[in-house]
């Protein structure tokens, strides 16, 4: 249903703009508030472009990409090697643009009994070897995990650096937003989302970010604690990747030039995300 | 001259229709055609019975598992109990408004009912977040609401419309002379709804059942938002489950074109067509068979 009507606007916005200045940008439910707010910004600057958010999560930016439908697939993973044979069968030469850094962030409820968590108990938590909270907090609480579709970046970024499959009981939300309105709800809730999301909401949610211990007796590092992430000390933090086929490249290059202007790298900033000189 | 104008506009208007009437016949044959032509391009690769039983559904995983029972399950456990809540439910509103309510009240409150219908399910379904999902989840004890029992209740709602009027209309379609046999020989209102009326118009409220179980079976966005989407095997009315439709919802947008998952998706849809189209069948035997009765 979103869907078509989301098609139905994107073909009207296609037929009401000159095609060469019609940017399509599709991906990663991550990214998509902070590309639309470069979008808002990029049109302050140059009025004669249109650029087409649409978010939903990682795959579906790669697999518009494989299908020929997006300009830009927004994506909070890189490809896997699936991807990569594919885009090479199908033919596809692209150019990878990291124009941000993310931290994935670990929420609880408020009166959830922790502050932090280390990463050992964390895995246990998520791949089902823990079913209640006793072993953690002490109370006889059965976990809930709220997580993403399997082919969301974040899914896959926190299973791969945890070196484990999530437990088969973990919810499937739709989003970052739905996860959080979840978990302000569950006392007993554990979930991920990206930092930029808990920054805009500001802290007057009922909902809590955990604190992660990297190694037994290392600090705990929180997900919005900017000098640590610009050190590298938070352990889930990640670069972000805009992936985008080489025809069209030339289209989306003012887009691209916009991100790493001081304007746009203010905007990804103000809006909870990071920038990572190298 | 007048005679030779009637006939050419009933010509061409028999036309204009023939044309209408077989548009919707090829499209109903595309959308068929692409589901089997895509449903045999998975069963190439993945053999039906490992689909149909399989416990396992997980198409990203490292050997991916296409195994579609958790999915059917689950979509059987809602339904049932959305059924469980909508049947009596609707059959008694449906008995109310035909055997007990006045004219005033039914004039308000069959409307009322089909304006349920015409409530969008993303509405329905974010109320049902907001709303309903926590306040199951304290009523129950549960942490939070996002189970089978809640996607069974949304479901409940939005097959109510359907169940109610066709049922009612079935009700009403009793000849009098059964209630009024029934009246002469002494039974009150009661007896005469349950051991005449509600008898006699049994196909017509099976059919009525048999549409609302279609309609929830094939309900998608509700069960995506409701019911927490866990792919594991389902345990219960308090576990989340995972709906085939939700499935292919979450799923569809992420699939490259022409992969195995992709062709996964159009073999749940056509699972799902399968069972639609039979419960539809059944729905359908049972409106002609009170249609022949009425008739009578």
């Amino acid at each position: 249903m979103m869907k078509y009507l989301l098609c139905l606007l994107i073909i009207l916005l296609v037929s009401c703009s000159d095609a060469g200045k019609f940017i399509k940008v599709k991906g990663s439910d991550t990214e998509v508030n902070l590309a639309v707010s470069l979008a808002e910004n990029f049109y302050k600057e140059h009025p004669d472009f249109s650029v087409a958010i649409s978010g939903g999560g990682s795959g579906l930016g790669i697999a518009s990409l494989l299908n020929g439908q997006t300009d830009i697939a927004n994506s909070s993973r890189p490809l896997n090697a699936e991807e990569i044979m594919l885009l090479k069968t199908k033919g596809i030469p692209i150019r990878t643009v990291i124009f941000a850094e993310d931290a994935t962030a670990f929420i609880v409820h408020k009166d959830f009994h922790l502050d932090s968590i280390d990463i050992a108990t964390l895995t246990k938590v998520l791949n089902g070897q823990y079913k209640t909270w006793k072993p953690v907090t002490g109370q006889d609480m059965p976990i809930s995990i709220y997580g993403r579709q399997s082919n969301s970046g974040t899914h896959s970024f926190i299973s791969k650096k945890l070196k484990m499959e999530f437990s088969r009981d973990a919810k499937e939300m739709n989003g970052n937003a739905q996860i959080v309105e979840g978990i302000k709800h569950d006392r007993s809730g554990i979930g991920y989302v990206g930092a930029g999301y808990i920054l805009n909401n500001g802290t007057e949610q009922p909902i809590k970010v955990l604190k992660i211990i990297a190694k037994p007796g290392s600090i705990a590092v929180s997900p919005l604690d900017i000098k640590a992430i610009a050190a590298r000390r938070y352990y889930f933090q990640r670069p972000l990747y805009q992936f985008i086929p080489l025809t069209s490249w030339k289209k989306v290059s003012a887009f691209i030039d916009f991100e790493k202007s001081a304007a746009g790298q203010k905007i990804i900033t103000t809006s909870g995300y990071y920038i990572i000189l190298k | 001259m007048k005679l030779a104008i009637r006939e050419k506009t009933d010509q061409a208007a028999k036309l204009l229709f023939r044309m209408t009437g077989l548009m919707v016949i090829a499209i109903l044959a595309g959308i068929f055609f692409m589901l089997l032509w895509n449903t045999v391009a998975f069963f190439l690769k993945i053999k039906p019975w490992d689909f149909i039983t399989g416990t396992q559904w997980n198409p990203s995983g490292t050997p991916a598992n296409y195994g579609m029972l958790p999915l059917l399950v689950s979509t059987s456990l809602v339904t049932l109990g959305a059924m469980c809540i909508a049947i009596p439910l609707g059959i008694g509103t449906a008995s109310f408004l035909s055997d007990y309510a006045g004219r005033k009240l039914k004039s308000v409150l069959k409307p009322a009912i089909e304006m349920l219908a015409s409530v969008p399910s993303v509405a329905i379904g974010f109320l049902d977040i907001v709303v309903l999902g926590p306040g199951i989840a304290s009523i129950t004890g549960q942490s939070n609401g996002l189970n089978a029992l809640n996607g069974a209740v949304l479901l409940a709602i939005m097959s109510l419309p359907t169940i109610i009027t066709v049922t009612q209309d079935a009700l009403e379609g009793v000849p009098n002379a059964y209630k009024e046999a029934s009246y002469s020989v002494g039974a009150n209102r009661w007896q005469t709804l349950i051991q005449v009326t509600i008898p006699a118009a049994a196909p017509g409220i099976l059919a009525a059942v048999m549409l609302g179980v279609g309609r929830a079976i094939g309900e998608t966005m509700t069960v995506l938002m409701a019911t927490g989407n866990a792919s594991a095997f389902p345990k219960g009315f308090f576990h989340s489950v995972r709906t085939m439709t939700a499935t292919i919802a979450i799923e569809m947008g992420e699939v490259p074109y022409q992969t195995t998952h992709y062709y996964a998706l159009f073999a749940i849809a056509a699972v799902l067509f399968l069972m639609t189209l039979l419960v539809n069948i059944v729905g359908e035997y049972f409106v002609n068979k009170y249609r022949k009765y009425q008739a009578a």
